[in-house]
């Protein structure tokens, strides 16, 4: 059977080994470059003593169009569901070929655990590789601003795009069974893919574990070290309730500013410092809720896990469909 | 004889539709049996059932020894031509071999090798790019290739012409020689499979209304052709399953027990092209379906 899959899947197999390589090939110059103009700026920094202040966001490590490049290559875990995992049921119960392959000897099960199989470790390895290449592309930019942590630097980096192809492609596998055509299968795993992703990317990442809330003084500005995840940020009382608003369009970063520090405004120019103490003296402070960088480890592995769990829930469902409906 | 097909009260329902109503046929080991009936009659219904690719909602089918499974030990042993001859198109008979090779325990792909070549067929051509008489060809010689003990055909004869017809037949009739394989083959092509079938089974309405030997049902059916006159003294002795009346004469294709007495009546053999198109139009006429309700008259045929 290993042989028949490999028989079945061998040209798409080498498309997606050209793809891969170009891929590569785009990305090692231009993370090359990127390499070399941070450590050329760690350099010129390091002369005159002035690295501790952050770099700065001016340095340009390389073109935009590569980095929105790179941003594009989340979508990468999804192509191999999406164009092997949908047809390799819908097609052949389409074309009626299913016949042909079971009534072969061997049962449904063991047609679909080996292929299938082989499909989700060759949507792994992809995925893998592209993410490996693309998680040492992205080291001079998470360097530069501290983005590891962030929606679209998180998705394309580690381990979590491999997860991402594990689900989709037993997604692709499972819509097909269910749906007998491949078209409209195609639709439901690129749908259901983009909608599990944005849910948990969105808003389920943000409480994997309990956030950290750090509560500053308004004017010394509290920012964590290294990349990390905000859940959510703003200003609150003595009272713990944010400052009331409807006192006009006057405030301070969207907060509105309170009725008796009002005067210390700046009426021109941007020194926000006057009325910044007045609200720390009303007892006013910041607040910052947020997962700091430390966990990110921790929440590659809660991703992954949630994903594979879904895969192997579909993949269940895929199972018993193929042995309970008729062929 | 053993037999290697037994079924009893099988039912598959879809959502709205009735495929198959409490078929119970039997097919003993060797023969070679034809399919018969109308369309829509639930013929492929039987077939995939017995093939194992659905399950029935009722009833129970035993097939060499079992019911059919999902076990690599039954599926050996099953040889299963669907009617739209699915293959994959892109690829050659030459890939199909390497597929079947791998996925059986027994499998003599030298056979299909000789098969094509015998026929001219090329084998490293993708099969998509080959007319429907060779792709039949090509998925018989791989169904073969199997070795299986009991081989499930549906219509295999609806894309060959008739030359590649007559020897498709004389095929199956030497892979049937051994009398260790067991064939069922369903068609419309009475006159065709009449050569080589010495078993008949005739679904009408979803419902098996014969299941027998071609020599048994030969032997008990007859043609009588006589004056115009009331049948009632025939219907009492015997099962009349069709009546044709003309303005003169009436012709009855009869299931015979015993003798026929009145000499008025000319009997003669029925050809089982006869015997099938007189059951399949009783169906047709809306009468019951079993030969014990037989129907007096179905004047002028169908409806």
């Amino acid at each position: 059977m290993t042989w028949v899959t490999w028989q079945q899947y061998r040209y798409q197999a080498a498309l997606a080994a050209a793809l891969f390589a170009a891929l590569a090939v785009l990305l090692l110059l231009t993370g090359l470059h990127a390499a070399w103009v941070w450590h050329s700026a760690l350099a010129g920094c390091a002369k005159d003593n002035s690295c501790a202040s952050p770099v700065g966001s001016t340095l340009s490590l390389g073109s935009p169009t590569v980095a929105a490049l790179v941003v594009m290559t989340s979508a990468v875990p999804l192509l191999p569901g999406l164009f092997w995992g949908a047809p390799t049921v819908a097609g052949e119960l389409e074309t009626g070929t299913n016949q042909f392959a079971w009534t072969q000897s061997i049962t449904r099960r063991h047609w679909l655990a080996v292929r299938s199989g082989w499909l989700l470790l060759a949507a792994a390895v992809l995925a893998g590789a592209v993410s490996a290449i693309v998680t040492w592309w992205s080291g001079p930019y998470n360097a530069l601003t501290a983005d590891a942590f962030q929606v679209n630097r998180f998705d394309i980096t580690d381990i979590v795009p491999v997860g991402y192809a594990i689900f989709a492609m037993a997604l692709g596998i499972c819509a097909g069974a269910l749906l007998r055509r491949t078209l409209p299968a195609l639709a439901v795993t690129l749908a259901g893919f983009g909608a599990v992703r944005a849910l948990i990317a969105l808003w389920l990442r943000l409480h994997y574990l309990t956030p950290v809330t750090v509560h500053y003084k308004l004017t010394a500005p509290f920012t964590p070290a290294g990349s990390y995840l905000a859940v959510s940020q703003g200003v609150i009382g003595a009272n713990g309730n944010p400052p009331a608003s409807g006192t006009g369009a006057v405030g301070v970063d969207g907060v509105p500013v309170p009725a008796a520090c009002q005067q210390f405004m700046p009426k021109a120019g941007i020194n926000l410092q006057p009325v910044l103490s007045c609200m720390t003296a009303h007892g006013y402070r910041g607040y910052l809720t947020y997962q700091p960088a430390s966990r990110f480890w921790a929440f590659q592995g809660i991703e992954t896990g949630i994903f594979v769990a879904l895969a192997a829930v579909l993949l269940g469902v895929t199972f018993w469909v193929l042995r309970r409906r008729d062929a | 004889m053993t037999a290697v097909i037994e079924t009893s009260g099988l039912t598959k329902r879809y959502r709205r539709v009735t495929a198959l109503s409490d078929c119970t046929v039997s097919v003993p080991q060797g023969r070679i049996s034809a399919l018969v009936g109308s369309n829509g009659a639930g013929k492929t219904t039987l077939l995939r059932l017995l093939a194992g690719l659905a399950a029935p909602t009722a009833g129970r089918a035993v097939v060499l020894g079992g019911e059919p499974r999902q076990d690599p030990a039954y599926l050996a042993e099953i040889g299963f031509l669907a009617q739209e001859i699915p293959l994959y198109r892109r690829r050659t008979a030459q890939d199909h071999i390497g597929i079947g090779a791998h996925l059986n325990p027994r499998w003599d792909g030298e056979s299909v090798r000789a098969r094509l070549a015998g026929l001219k067929i090329p084998l490293d051509r993708p099969v998509g790019t080959l007319s429907g008489g060779q792709r039949a060809q090509v998925a018989l010689a791989l169904t073969l290739a199997k070795r299986p003990g009991l081989l499930l055909l549906d219509e295999p004869l609806a894309a060959l012409d008739p030359l590649a017809r007559r020897n498709f037949l004389g095929a199956l009739a030497e892979a049937g020689a051994g009398g260790g394989l067991t064939i069922v083959l369903s068609s419309h092509l009475i006159a065709d499979i009449e050569r080589v079938c010495d078993h008949l089974i005739l679904l009408a309405e979803s419902r098996a209304t014969l299941c027998d030997d071609v020599e048994t049902l030969l032997a008990e059916h007859r043609v009588l052709t006589g004056p115009r006159k009331d049948t009632t003294a025939i219907a009492r002795a015997h099962t009349i399953v069709r009546e044709d009346t003309t303005a003169r004469q009436t012709t009855l294709l009869v299931k015979l027990n015993g003798p026929v007495i009145d000499p008025a009546w000319v009997v003669e053999e029925a050809n089982l092209e006869e015997i099938v198109l007189g059951y399949m139009s009783q169906d047709d006429a809306g009468y019951g379906t079993g030969p014990e309700a037989a129907p007096l008259s179905a004047v002028g045929g169908d409806r």
